[in-house]
Parts: structure tokens; C-alpha cells; sequence
């Protein structure tokens, strides 16, 4: 190889698609070197293209030992000085500092963000030897050929310092915040216990979980109030209808019986049948949230799995870049060389036509913007590959979502008949569509039922076939899921679009939080109770939300890294000290936290021998193997113990087994799929398993 | 002081949480005897058993069931 131009791209997908693009014959040379992949391409001259595996290079304690804190300087280095089984970084930046040696031009081409920015200039600054001021910076929002090549003939002069300062940042203060206190909160547990486990908290995970804890106290100390609906139905031509009473709510029960006992059998008069037309405009295109959101209430996939699907789907150049906040789609994009590439796809021929035709094409557009990047769409290129079932799922809805922006309003009608009975007043309502607009172009994913009434007139009398009295209650607060939570930090502003879906993550992982509807654990209540007495500034929305902004400030040039950097250790300083006084009562509180949270872990249900006793998950001492025993067994009340398997990993599901009801317990051996293990020997299923064994055995 | 339920440091009788779901408890009588026109003694009962009722609060009514307190 000559003198070439190296481009370096945050990922290897994107460095293949890159390439290919770039190449003049649409065919890259791919290079295995110690297993880092590149390519080379040939266009007006020689390209280099290399990929790097996210960031190469992170925050770092300067210098000192790990198991200490407060800890203030810091460096950046290359990941695997600092992570464990990050050793393929070190021959992956080798690779890129002997590429970086020969190329003449350097070109960043990773993802126009916050983080993409960063990654880019770390390996500039470090692997290519300080060439982040030479280098010049390919911004694109999807990676089709066509935008490829056009970000690659005009190409930024120079990279956007401002975005990677903010960046610089953002890492660095959580660093400071991060690591100082975890290691405060993992120390002191295991200066008290002698016992390791990993316990964290962040800049942004303990204001999170604060207001998680908030929810969770609401609902654990929630006293119901009843009330009282009434509920009637009418029979109108031959057809049955529900109808509400004028009031939904009854406060008091001798009022609700005195509402049945007096419309109870009567005949009542339509006194007025009111028709109302309402307008609904078309949806906005996607930001990350709001996709994240609508993936969530129509799929079930979490946050963090449709952020995985998009940028799947993203590097498959079949949608535009996901992590954006903006809610725009710039005509630049070309929306008829989309919806024309798209009704290549038999299912959304006929709806992008009908788009076509129309004289313009202009999208209904949100708010919020987004300098780097505009809403997600779809490139209109076709899959190359059979996509998994949810990956065509959230194609399907960005495309839809897409299409529909463009529809017409739709239009819709409601009808209210008030029937008096008694001087009471019932309400029967219903509820048509007239014109589908953009409705059409979002099926099935719009909500469009339709309540149809027979033909009625004032005047008209009717039998009240049915009226009832309805017991209710009022409900504590819902709980928060993963799509909620999302919805609420973005609200309230803290963390970003590509870190919030890994801190709801943490939360799972670390313990203080289970189940799909989010159930704070003792030790999640444990943390914050800790962090609230020793250090409240750190798990502050308030502050959390003022730091945010500032640091948003740097990528205008309005605020200063240093300013931001100095802040953040005078905030840390004295709560860290006020935690070092206090390392003795926090390490027991949170020690014994930690045991009760892993002594939860191993309780698998009631006991059906004994019946006041729980099953857990317990060792022999004698001979160290592992079995499920009834906690009665230590008052000298109930002998039940159920075998184990020894190898591999047992904890109990939370589920029961659905043939005998029993819990279940999930057991995981390395390298083998998991299974369900209900441990009744006499469970049905067994009998059943052990019938057909037999009877494939005399076969 | 240690609170009645769970033994940690108490308000008054009952540690923070507890007692949280104790005034809770009291104030909502209120609505229930106009609602229902029941005793304090009904209106426990029909709390703990009610699907929606807070675990800290069930733990409250179970305390006060067993001590005859209010």
C-alpha cells in the first residue's frame, strides 16, 4: 500500500458498509489483522477503512491504589488498562497506530453524536499520535451509498470540538462521580463483612432510583378509599348497549343503592342526542424515546432492546441513525425517493403509491430538535438479509410511522344520547370514524375501535334492562416499568438518549430493582437511605437536572469543561468525607442489606408440607451440597427437603409449575441451555415424561 | 426507640415508613365511616383484606388488630 486516507468508524458494520460504499466497484478489500478487520477501498485514492469496537480509550485512575477513595485525578487510557476482558482492545488499537503510520489524511467517520465525536477523537489524539487537529469529520444521519459518498466529497473541515468537549465531559464527571461513590459504598460494606460484592451508584442512577423509591413508598403505604359506579344497560332495537350514569363517582353507598332502587325497571326518555365531529392529526415522527416508548406498549421490548434493534437496523442502512432527539424530517431527505424505494415492498406498495400521489408531501413534525441528526426514518433500502421477527417488527413500525406523518387528519365522530330515568341521567356513547387519513397508513399500530349505535331519536323511550351497583376502590400510583422510567428521566431531564436504557439496566443488574413492573428491593431502599443521611447532593434530581444543563451549555461554547470539572469535586468532597466518618454504620447497614437480599434470592415459596414454613435454597454443612429445605426444619417442625443438581446455578423463578402448582426453579450449567426444574416428584408432567420414555424405549 | 414492626430507629411508635402508612391509615377512616358508616375495628378489617392496600400499611393493621390499638 501507498499513501492512503484512513477512516476510522465507531463500529465494524460500519466500517464494511462504509467502504463499500466508498469503493469505486462497490467491493472493499477486507484485511484480518490479529483478528482487527479493515478495509480498503479504492475511490479517487487509496481508503483505509478501520473500525473501532465503541470507545478504545475511558476515564482512569491516574495513579493509587483501587480500593481507596475520595479519588479526583484522572486520565484517559486505553480501555484495557482499566477493564477486565477488554484484552482484544490493546492489538485493536496496535492495528490502528500502524495503519495511522503510512496515512497521509485522516478522516473521523463515527456516528455524529456526543459519543461517536469522542470515540473519534480518542483514537486521532492517542492511536494516530495527536491528529485530532488534522483530521476532518464525515457527518451522515444513515448510511446509504448515496449519503456516504456525498459526506465523504464534503466532508467537515475539521472534527466538532465543541461535542466532543461536552463529551470529555460528561465522561469525566461521571467517572468522578461513579467511581468515588461505588468504591465508598463496596468498601464499606466489605470493611464491615470481609465479604466482596459489587454495590454502585452514579450521577445519574442514584437521583433514578431515588424517585423509584419515592413511587414505591406511595404504594407500600397506600390505604384505599371505596366508591361507587353504577353500571345499566338499555336494550335498543334488539341490540344490547352499556350506559354510564351521570355521575362516575358515588362517594357514599346508601347514595348508590338509592340510584339503583329508583332506576331499577324504569322507562326512561332520550332527552338529547348530541353528534360531534373531532379532528385527529397525524402522529410526529420518531425521536429514541418516543420509538422506545411505542415499542414498549405495542411489542413489550424494553428500552434497551429497541435501542439494540434500531441500531441493528441502522447499520443495515435500512433506517437513519436512532439516537436522535429530534422530531423533524427536512425535506432533504427526498421523501418521494423513500416512499418510491419503499413500494419496491409488496406490503407497503399500495399505501406509499397512495402517498405519492399526493400533489405534496409535507410531514407532520414534533417540537424537539435535534442539531446532528433528524427523526428516524427509513432509507427506503430493502432488507438484504432475513431480519428476526423483532427486528422486522420495529422496521415495520418506523416504516408505518413514516407513511403515516404524511396522512391527512383523520376524522371521527361522537355521539352522547342522555336517557332520563327518574330524574336520573344515563349517557350513551359512540364513537365512529369518517375519514381514516392517516390512520390507514398506521394499521395495525393505531388505536381505531369503533362503538356504533343503532338509528335513535329524541323522544324515543327505552327499558333499562339492568342497573347495578359497582364496588370500587381507589388505586395506589402504578408502578413504573422500564418504558415509564424512560419516559420520566427524559422528562425530567437527566441522563441522555444513549445512557438511560443502561442505567434502568444497572438498576436490574445490581439488585435494587426487579420485575418488569419496577419493585424496588430492600437493598435499593437500603442505598438511598445510606446516600440520603451521608451524601443527599448526589442523589438530588435538582442538582443532577442543573449539572445536566450545564454541561448541554459546552456543546455551545457557553461553559467551560474546567469550570464544570471543579464544581463536580467540590460537590463531591465534603459528602465523601461525611462518609468516611460514618464507613462504620453504613458498612453494617449496608451489609446486612446485602444479606437479606441474597437470602430473598434463595427463598423459592411456601412450603406444601408443613404450610407455615418457606423453601429456600439451602448447604449442608456436613456434606456442602445444595438441596431445597423448609425453614421449619430449624424449630424441629418439618423434615421436607427436595435433591438439587450440584453443577451450575439454581434460583428460584418466581413462577409456579403449571401442571402440579408448585414453584419452579431455574437451573443454568455453563454451556447448556437453562431449564425449568419443578422439584414435586410427584408432579404430573413427570408421570406424563416418564410414560413416554417408556413408551419410546419398548419402541 | 425501635419501631413496633420492623425494629428500626422509630418517629414515634413506628420507624418512617411505617408511621408514613400508620397516618395514612388514620385520615383514611375518615372517608371510609362517611362512605360506609362502619367501626374503626370493620374499617381495619376491610383494609386488610383489600387487594390494593401498601404492605407497610397491611403490616400496621396487622399490629393494630393484634395490640386492640388504634
Amino acid at each position: 500500500m501507498g499513501k492512503y486516507t484512513l477512516i476510522i468508524t465507531e463500529k465494524p458494520d460500519a466500517a464494511q458498509r462504509i467502504a463499500q460504499a466508498l469503493d469505486g466497484k462497490g467491493k472493499p478489500k477486507k484485511v484480518e489483522e490479529n483478528g482487527v478487520p479493515y478495509f480498503i477501498a479504492h475511490r479517487d485514492r487509496e481508503l483505509v477503512v478501520v473500525p473501532a469496537l465503541g470507545h478504545l480509550y475511558t476515564v482512569i485512575h491516574e495513579r493509587g491504589r483501587r480500593n481507596y477513595y475520595p479519588v479526583f485525578n484522572f486520565k484517559w487510557a486505553p480501555r484495557h488498562l482499566a477493564e477486565r476482558g477488554a484484552k482484544q482492545i490493546r492489538t485493536w488499537i496496535e492495528t490502528i497506530s500502524k495503519l495511522a503510520k503510512d496515512a497521509e489524511d485522516f478522516i473521523a467517520a463515527c456516528d455524529y453524536d456526543l459519543e461517536g465525536s469522542l470515540i473519534g477523537y480518542c483514537i486521532l489524539k492517542y492511536a494516530c499520535e495527536n491528529k485530532e487537529g488534522v483530521a476532518k469529520r464525515m457527518k451522515f444521519s444513515t448510511l446509504m451509498k448515496s449519503e456516504l459518498e456525498r459526506a465523504y466529497e464534503e466532508p467537515l473541515p475539521q472534527l466538532n470540538f465543541a461535542l466532543i468537549e461536552a463529551g470529555r465531559t460528561r465522561h469525566e464527571v461521571d467517572w468522578l462521580y461513579g467511581v468515588n461513590l461505588s468504591r465508598a459504598l463496596t468498601l464499606a460494606a466489605r470493611r464491615w463483612s470481609g465479604r466482596y460484592s459489587t454495590l454502585s451508584t452514579g450521577r445519574v442512577q442514584g437521583p433514578t432510583l431515588r424517585f423509584l423509591i419515592g413511587r414505591e413508598k406511595e404504594i407500600r403505604s397506600f390505604v384505599p378509599t371505596p366508591y361507587w359506579e353504577i353500571k345499566a344497560e338499555v336494550e335498543i332495537k334488539k341490540s344490547t348497549c352499556e350506559v354510564e350514569y351521570e355521575r362516575k363517582r358515588i362517594e357514599k353507598k346508601a347514595e348508590a343503592d338509592a340510584v339503583v332502587r329508583a332506576c331499577t325497571d324504569k322507562i326512561g326518555e332520550i332527552k338529547e342526542v348530541g353528534v360531534r365531529k373531532f379532528h385527529q392529526k397525524p402522529p410526529i415522527p420518531f425521536d429514541i424515546g418516543t420509538l422506545q416508548t411505542e415499542a414498549y406498549s405495542l411489542f413489550g421490548y424494553t428500552p434497551r432492546r429497541t435501542l439494540g434493534i434500531a441500531q441493528r437496523l441502522y447499520l443495515d442502512a435500512l433506517i437513519s441513525y436512532p439516537r436522535t432527539s429530534s422530531q423533524k424530517l427536512p425535506p432533504i431527505i427526498d421523501y418521494k425517493k423513500i416512499l418510491n424505494a419503499l413500494s419496491k415492498e409488496p406490503a407497503y406498495k399500495k399505501l406509499a403509491s397512495k402517498l405519492l400521489e399526493k400533489e405534496e408531501l409535507k410531514p407532520r413534525e414534533g417540537a424537539k430538535e435535534d442539531p446532528a441528526h433528524p427523526a428516524v426514518y427509513p432509507t427506503g433500502n430493502l432488507p438484504e438479509r432475513t431480519l428476526s421477527d423483532p427486528e422486522k417488527k420495529v422496521w415495520d413500525l418506523v416504516v408505518k410511522r413514516f407513511m403515516a406523518v404524511f396522512g391527512e387528519t383523520a376524522i371521527k365522530q361522537s355521539v352522547k344520547i342522555r336517557l332520563e330515568v327518574n330524574s336520573h341521567n344515563f349517557f350513551l356513547r359512540g364513537r365512529r370514524i369518517l375519514k381514516e387519513g392517516w390512520m390507514q397508513f398506521y394499521k395495525p399500530y393505531a388505536r381505531a375501535e369503533e362503538t356504533l349505535l343503532p338509528p335513535i331519536k329524541e323522544g324515543e323511550t327505552i327499558l333499562l334492562k339492568r342497573v347495578m351497583r359497582d364496588d370500587k376502590f381507589t388505586n395506589p400510583p402504578p408502578r413504573y416499568n422500564p418504558s415509564s422510567l424512560l419516559k420520566k428521566m427524559e422528562g425530567l431531564g437527566i441522563g441522555t438518549k444513549a445512557t438511560r436504557a443502561d442505567i434502568i439496566e444497572t438498576l436490574y443488574n445490581r439488585g435494587y430493582v426487579t420485575d418488569e413492573r419496577m419493585v424496588v428491593t430492600d437493598l435499593g431502599f437500603d442505598i438511598v437511605d445510606i446516600l440520603s443521611k451521608c451524601a443527599p447532593r448526589v442523589i438530588s434530581v435538582k442538582l443532577t437536572q442543573e449539572l445536566e444543563k450545564k454541561m448541554e451549555r459546552i456543546q455551545s461554547k457557553s461553559e467551560k469543561r474546567e469550570n464544570i470539572l471543579l464544581e463536580a469535586v467540590e460537590q463531591l468532597k465534603p459528602q465523601l468525607e461525611q462518609f468516611k466518618e460514618k464507613e462504620g454504620p453504613i458498612g453494617e447497614a449496608l451489609s446486612n442489606a446485602i444479606k437479606r437480599a441474597r437470602m430473598q434470592e434463595r427463598i423459592v415459596g411456601g412450603c406444601p408440607t408443613c404450610g407455615t414454613g418457606t423453601l429456600m435454597i439451602l448447604f449442608s454443612r456436613r456434606t456442602r451440597k445444595r438441596f431445597i429445605g423448609c425453614t421449619n426444619y430449624f424449630k424441629g417442625i418439618c423434615k421436607t427437603s427436595f435433591p438439587l443438581p450440584q453443577r451450575g446455578t439454581a434460583k428460584p423463578m418466581g413462577k409456579t409449575c403449571s401442571s402440579c402448582g408448585w414453584p419452579l426453579v431455574r437451573v443454568q450449567i455453563r454451556g447448556r441451555r437453562p431449564w425449568r426444574l419443578c422439584f414435586n416428584p410427584n408432579c404430573p408432567l413427570k408421570e406424563e415424561r416418564r410414560k413416554r420414555n417408556e413408551m419410546q424405549n419398548l419402541q | 426507640m425501635k419501631c413496633r414492626i420492623c425494629n428500626k430507629e422509630a418517629v414515634e411508635k413506628y420507624c418512617e415508613l411505617h408511621e408514613k402508612a400508620y397516618r395514612s391509615i388514620v385520615q383514611k377512616y375518615e372517608d371510609w365511616k362517611r362512605a360506609m358508616d362502619i367501626s374503626y375495628r370493620e374499617y381495619l378489617n376491610e383494609i386488610l383484606k383489600n387487594s390494593y392496600t401498601g404492605s407497610w400499611a397491611k403490616e400496621v393493621v396487622e399490629k393494630l388488630m393484634k395490640d386492640g390499638d388504634r
